[in-house]
């Protein structure tokens, strides 16, 4: 299909750019563990409280990393009207929401790899075999950040307090994924599986399809000159 | 252009009046006429601001999305006037709401505040208006600003039934049992006297509201006017 | 009285708080309308001139 070839094509292009600056992986990852230690100094945490505190705090690493991901997505097209032309393109403007959500959701899910286990590692937590599970409840929730993410970058592109704005816009937006996430993560860590908290994790896949299928939709409306 | 202006002007003036009448006519039977809630006693009186503001924040919402389709569907500057305009008053209404739902919580729970389902999601609310105002005034280019909000404006309200959703679960699977009734709608527990009040000041605020909407319509067309008049000049 | 405190207090921010805001849409409105009037009022003899 003309779409997915093109989305395709755009998202090769991102993450090969990134892979040979590594601008954003890499700060993305210092960030996400810096965060780590802010936290370990912050919390007075007792080894059994930790395991409660977990995805609360996992999800803020997440969110304020994720955000400084936002800020640097679009960064390659400023550079050399690339947007311009990118737009003038005959493109589907849906593909390149596509691509942009994906790329950002590679970075994410790259740097969710090593927060984890490091999360685990420093605050020595005992339940390794779980960290699975809780790795694919927090990739749903990313595909939410992602999407919504990817949106509200593009609209506030040209706007002033950009870094500011973005934020203050997306993380009320933000708030069901949250809840759910951290819901499950949570249920997860307590009995082994998710049980009860199943209709939370409902609501996430359906936060992510109906935003996904809107942002493909309204793109074309969202990102212009 | 101004005489037309001029003439809703005067229409305007009637129903203002008429709004008016109806939030004294409010006023009084909710504050005199009705007889005090059996459980909740007075304080219940401020259920009669606290009910109609929520509902009226909820159908600015509804108008700033029903705006920003029709914006973005046609781009005709009305609409944004009109999304921008609900936008506004939206903020008030809902600013107001929480206020009155800390107020009431005071005497009935004994804290200004608690993260119960209804404060929590119209402060999510408040956020999302504030969040739609900003990218506004912030967004250099007019028209960009005009698409930009309408897109917030349109994804905001796809995502209210979700963050309902959201907020309500919380709240009620860990609600602990000590802690009477604060997730029931106050609606569902209305008894046939205070009704009437309660129907009462729902019409005013619906009066003002609309009359409010339709000030603020007029400043927003009016702006334009000028913006035009300086642009066609300026050639 | 100390249910009506709260009642009042509750009335009182709402309704001092609609009154503030329509007062200053009617003094916006105003100017704009103002604004408006001289534009027109100025323009009027500019275009009699082209013509």
């Amino acid at each position: 299909m003309e779409f997915l070839s093109q989305a395709v094509l755009l998202f090769k292009k991102d993450l090969l750019l990134e892979l040979r600056r590594r601008e954003s992986l890499l700060t993305m990852f210092f960030f996400g563990t810096l965060l780590l230690f802010v936290f370990h100094f912050s919390f007075d945490l007792a080894p059994d409280r930790i395991a409660e505190m977990a995805p609360a705090l996992l999800w803020l690493a997440f969110l304020f990393t994720g955000t400084l991901g936002l800020a640097q997505l679009f960064e390659g097209e400023r550079a050399n009207h690339c947007l311009e032309a990118l737009l003038l393109s005959p493109m589907d403007r849906g593909a390149f929401f596509v691509a942009k959500t994906c790329f950002n959701l590679v970075l994410m899910v790259l740097v969710e790899i090593v927060i984890i286990p490091l999360f685990w590692i420093l605050f020595n937590l005992p339940n390794w075999e779980l960290v699975p599970d809780l790795f694919l409840v927090t990739l749903l929730g990313t595909v939410g950040f992602c999407v919504l993410g990817t949106l509200f970058a593009a609209v506030t592109l040209k706007a002033r307090a950009r870094e500011l704005l973005l934020p203050l816009i997306l993380f009320p937006l933000m708030v069901p994924v949250i809840l759910a996430t951290i819901r499950c993560m949570e249920a997860i860590l307590r009995n082994g599986e998710l049980g009860d908290a199943l209709p939370w994790l409902r609501l996430l896949v359906g936060f992510d399809v109906i935003f996904l299928t809107v942002g493909v939709l309204i793109f074309d409306w969202v990102i212009e000159f | 252009m101004a005489k037309i202006s001029q003439i809703s002007g005067k229409r305007n003036g009637y129903f203002g009046a008429l709004a008016l009448v109806s939030i004294l006519l409010g006023l009084y039977w909710g504050l005199v006429q009705a007889p005090p809630d059996a459980y909740q006693g007075e304080v219940q009186r401020i259920m009669y601001l606290h009910i109609p503001s929520i509902l009226t924040a909820y159908l600015s919402f509804f108008l700033v999305f029903v705006g920003s389709c029709l914006y973005l569907w046609k781009r005709e500057k009305r609409d944004d006037i009109l999304a921008y305009s609900a936008a506004e008053i939206g903020v008030l209404f809902t600013a107001l709401t929480i206020i009155e739902g800390s107020i009431w919580g005071k005497p009935t729970w004994g804290v200004w505040w608690t993260w119960d389902a209804r404060l929590t999601l119209t402060a999510i609310l408040l956020l999302i208006f504030a969040g739609y105002l900003m990218l506004r005034s912030l967004t250099e280019e007019e028209n960009r600003g005009a698409s930009s909000a309408a897109v917030l404006g349109i994804i905001g309200f796809l995502d209210i039934p979700l963050i309902h959703m959201s907020v309500y679960w919380w709240r009620t699977l860990h609600q602990p049992p000590s802690i009477l009734r604060p997730d029931k709608a106050p609606w569902e527990n209305i008894a046939w006297p205070l009704l009437t009040p309660l129907l009462l000041n729902l019409a005013a605020f619906l009066l003002l509201y609309f009359y409010l909407l339709s000030l603020r319509f007029r400043l927003g067309e009016v702006n334009e006017e000028i913006k035009a008049l300086k642009l066609s000049r300026d050639f | 009285m100390g249910a009506w405190y709260f009642v009042f207090l509750a009335y009182g921010i709402v309704w001092s708080a609609i009154l503030i805001y329509w007062l200053t849409l009617k003094r916006r409105l105003a100017r704009a309308e103002t604004e408006l009037a001289e534009l027109c009022a100025s323009s009027e003899p500019q275009a009699n001139a082209k013509t």
